[in-house]
């Protein structure tokens, strides 16, 4: 049973500060990423959580107790590095054996549990190797063996898979998801990359300067962002965010496009964002906006249609079947049941 | 104890170790230091206070020491070293830097092996021969074997310096049209000029230091300071407070000289096996 | 001029060099320890009598075995207290912080004390009326408090090894900070989180690590123990008697004091067999990374 509660942690070096008063709740069992570009804290909390960080300030409860003053060893938590901390000298079975051999484990006992960690990573062959004599993706499954062999309370994983190439990065995204549903123990995950928190969280955190803007689980992140900085870093193509005003019940561009109606109280400056896929193209003249045709890709899946209002590009996600070329015209019609308007000055989201 | 209230304990013991280290280390320089500052009726007692006096390092270099001279020869002797050692070291390292010659496994390993090889195996020869040529006693022999001690250390460490330049300086260089032996002079050497001075200076260090050949080699003329030490014996033992003077004039430009180049230090000493 | 004439042309002039002041003098030394080799007898120079200058050393000079004994105790001791006391130290500084920025300029300092220096030193602290490690050793050790370091050939002997030791420390605890630095930090804190205490993560995952740059220590400094020479002079001439007499000092004594070139080139040459040894390893390390 491993909750992970921190209360207004803060992590501080000098002037800057790293993590800024934050709290979050991991419940038992659940599977959390830390999603957020280089700097924004996610890894200095998960450092802090393990215990080899020690916070400026506030409370790290694992389970019923407060860890604060527990060194890493006691705190019952395995942890899967990014550049996997194997060790070389060490065989792969000695390598994934030693948190057993450190902790006492009876060596009858050893050899049995971690030829059952080396199966679930499929690595039972190369047991006697070194890991020089591995590539990055087995290297990897090691790391993830020697942190499966304990059952310990919670897993903690920075980064594991930022390593890897691209196709070993998706397999091993859906091995990773499923041993952690199989054995059921509260994870912490760390990654800068939006499409692992998606496919991977039960919940995210997305975080920045220190601080989280927002926790929910991806759904909640995709469709319904609280603030400009979540709604522009999660979706590929990013989110586009229009600048403009609310001029009786519609939105204005800067550059005096009327685009939309809105259905909040006239306001002199606004952000409107708007996913490339809730953009409908259409033939000229048959939709809301017509508009020239900047700049056309074919990705193969789909195409990707930038076009540009006064001096603003957005870009709309059109069929992959759609043939269209530069200064072509177009009409783009905006779905209103997916819109969001932020405040360019918190930057946060303006709700009806 | 918590685990926060043992790194506590851990901590101050961390610190007050490395003070004590830092003391031990200090405390014979220190204490040379000091003698060399007593009167001559102070340094035979042990005595943490006293009236400082400066008597000693103008008695040094009076008669009969003369410890001026003594400066002198080793000045020379080290600077002239260093100046014919440099220039041959650095065209051979920049060869073996940049070119593949045959055989440049073996010429490494035996530059490499001569630093190994014991002073006193060299020597004896050595000193057959300049007592046969009449280069005993003279600053010249003794720069003929310093060149002995310097040269290995001089190509390792200017090659580990130029190997550190990137080619590609030069290679531009040569298909705009230089020559090699232009681009060497217009390009290597100004980029491994600091490379060539850091070397140059812990080349300095050890021909200064250098103890063995002077002890045999020399006798009135061409003595340098390390061996002047031994001079300063009175009737009835050592006179420490001299001895501590002149200590003091051999190893104060040392200091300077090893803290201009303390970041090169382990790579010159180790000839690149530690970086 | 092209560059395949060039590249041998610029190492010409260090090759003749190295040659002629390294390799020269080692080849003559190898033939003078086959003559009789006596300064003051014009002419020895050149009368050979084979191995008799070895067979002398080997089998019917006690003083030799006793130099060969005194460097080789001096050897394994120096290296040993060295490298465990500069790994102590470089454990020490090695966590960084102005503490060791500091300490690390420091540690430069004893270097600039040459060996002959470091001698004088030490028998200047260890002298029994007013030397400061002999009151401090006296104060700490009440047995110790009329004793006359230099006079006995056992505390001679420990003081000749504490002077090399406090002489090296610095240099071998500047190395050792390095190797640590290069250890990478994952599979210290992957140890640690695992469940390993500081001296198991110590023994289990930094030593080992630790391994190329130890070896590398070990085989410098006992390169530079065999071949002492400035300390001891200094500090003890060889004595009490021959209580301090390394090979290096006995080759010295025996060539120049006593004038026996023949008989010290004999003895330098066999010097140099293990030389031979240890600079094989040496070069192993210096080459693997090329």
């Amino acid at each position: 049973m491993a909750d992970i509660r921190l209360r207004n942690l803060t992590k501080r070096w000098g002037d800057f500060v790293g993590v800024d008063d934050q709290s979050l709740d991991v419940k038992d069992q659940e599977f959390l990423v830390l999603l957020g570009p280089s700097g924004c804290g996610k890894t200095t909390t998960m450092r802090m959580i393990a215990g080899l960080e020690e916070p400026t300030s506030g409370e790290i409860w694992i389970g019923d107790r407060m860890v604060n003053d527990d060194l890493p060893k006691d705190r019952d938590v395995a942890m899967v590095f990014q550049n996997y901390g194997l060790y070389p000298h060490m065989t792969i079975f000695d390598n994934i054996a030693y948190p057993l051999k450190v902790r006492g484990v009876a060596k009858s006992e050893i050899a049995p549990r971690v030829e059952k960690a080396a199966e679930q990573v499929e690595l039972t062959e190369f047991l006697h190797r070194k890991p020089k004599a591995m590539s990055g993706g087995q290297r990897q499954r090691v790391a993830l063996a020697r942190a499966i062999v304990r059952t310990p309370q919670v897993f903690l994983m920075d980064e594991p898979l930022s390593n890897l190439d691209a196709k070993l990065r998706v397999t091993m995204r859906a091995e990773l998801k499923h041993l952690s549903r199989a054995l059921k123990i509260t994870t912490v995950y760390v990654t800068h990359d939006q499409i692992e928190a998606m496919t991977l969280a039960d919940r995210v955190a997305v975080m920045k300067n220190g601080v989280i803007q927002q926790l929910g689980t991806p759904d909640e992140i995709y469709n319904d962002p609280s603030n400009l900085f979540v709604a522009g870093f999660i979706g590929s193509p990013a989110m586009n965010l229009i600048d403009g005003s609310v001029r009786e019940g519609m939105f204005v561009t800067t550059g005096g496009t009327r685009l939309v109606p809105v259905d909040t109280p006239d306001r002199g400056r606004a952000v409107l964002g708007v996913r490339a896929d809730d953009m409908r193209i259409d033939e000229k003249g048959a939709g809301a906006i017509d508009v020239r045709i900047y700049a056309f890709e074919n990705t193969g899946e789909s195409t990707m249609l930038t076009v540009q209002w006064g001096r603003q590009r957005v870009i709309a996600r059109g069929d992959r079947h759609l043939r269209k070329e530069q200064d072509d015209e177009v009409s783009i019609t905006l779905d209103t049941a997916h819109l969001y308007l932020f405040d360019p000055e918190t930057g946060n989201r303006i709700r009806s | 104890m918590t685990g926060k209230q043992k790194k506590r304990l851990w901590g101050a013991l961390h610190t007050a170790l490395i003070l004590f280290a830092i003391f031990v280390m200090l405390v014979p320089i220190a204490w040379i230091f000091l003698a060399a500052f007593k009167s001559h009726v102070d340094v035979y007692q042990l005595k943490l206070f006293f009236t400082p006096t400066l008597e000693n390092f103008a008695t040094v270099f009076d008669d009969p020491y003369r410890l001026g001279e003594k400066l002198v020869n080793s000045t020379v002797v080290a600077l002239v070293t260093v100046l014919i050692a440099i220039p041959i070291a650095t065209l051979a390292a920049y060869s073996f830097s940049r070119f593949h010659l045959r055989g440049e496994t073996v010429m490494l390993v035996i530059i490499l092996a001569t630093q190994f090889v014991p002073a006193v195996v060299i020597i004896l020869p050595f000193f057959v021969m300049f007592r046969d040529v009449g280069l005993l006693d003279t600053r010249l022999g003794l720069i003929l074997v310093n060149l002995a001690i310097v040269m290995p250390f001089a190509i390792w460490m200017i090659k580990g310096f130029v190997d550190g330049i990137p080619m590609e300086t030069e290679e531009a260089a040569m298909v705009d049209g230089s020559s090699r032996v232009q681009v060497i002079r217009n390009i290597v050497l100004p980029m491994a000029a600091p490379g060539l001075l850091t070397a140059g200076i812990f080349c300095f260090i050890i021909a200064w230091n250098e103890f063995l050949f002077a002890l045999i080699l020399t006798n009135k003329d061409a003595v340098t300071l390390p061996i002047g030490l031994a001079l300063f014996k009175g009737e009835e033992g050592d006179l420490w407070n001299l001895l501590s003077a002149a200590g003091i004039i051999i190893m104060a430009p040392m200091f300077v000289l090893a803290l201009l180049i303390r970041k090169y230090f382990v790579q010159g000493m180790t000839m690149g096996a530690v970086r | 001029m092209r560059d395949n004439t060039l590249k041998y042309l610029l190492v010409l002039p260090a090759v003749v060099v190295v040659f002629a002041t390294a390799i020269w003098p080692l080849a003559e030394a190898f033939r003078l320890s086959f003559t009789v080799g006596r300064l003051n007898r014009p002419g020895s120079l050149d009368q050979y009598l084979g191995w008799e200058n070895y067979a002398w050393a080997f089998f019917e000079e006690p003083a030799f075995w006793n130099s060969v004994w005194v460097t080789a105790l001096y050897t394994v001791l120096t290296v040993a207290l060295t490298t465990i006391l500069a790994l102590g130290l470089a454990l020490l500084l090695a966590p960084g912080g102005r503490l060791r920025s500091g300490a690390q300029t420091l540690l430069i300092l004893p270097f600039a004390m040459s060996p002959a220096l470091i001698g004088v030193s030490f028998r200047f602290m260890f002298n029994p009326e007013f030397g400061l490690f002999d009151a401090f050793f006296g104060t700490v050790f009440p047995p110790l408090a009329n004793v006359s370091w230099l006079a006995d050939p056992t505390l001679a002997f420990a003081v000749v090894v504490m002077a090399d030791v406090w002489g090296w420390i610095p240099f071998l605890t500047l190395v050792l900070i390095g190797g640590l630095a290069s250890v990478p930090r994952d599979t210290i804190e992957a140890a640690q989180v695992d469940g390993a205490s500081g001296w198991r993560v110590f023994r289990d995952v930094t030593l080992p690590q630790l391994g190329p740059v130890l070896a590398v220590v070990v085989i410098l400094k006992s390169i530079f123990s065999l071949k002492t020479f400035d300390q001891v002079y200094m500090l003890t001439n060889g004595g009490p008697g021959t209580a301090t007499q390394t090979l290096s000092h006995y080759i010295y004594f025996n060539g120049m004091k006593y004038g026996q070139i023949g008989y010290s080139a004999s003895v330098a040459w066999l010097m140099v067999i293990p030389m031979i040894f240890l600079t094989y390893a040496y070069a192993k390390f210096v080459f693997r990374k090329g």
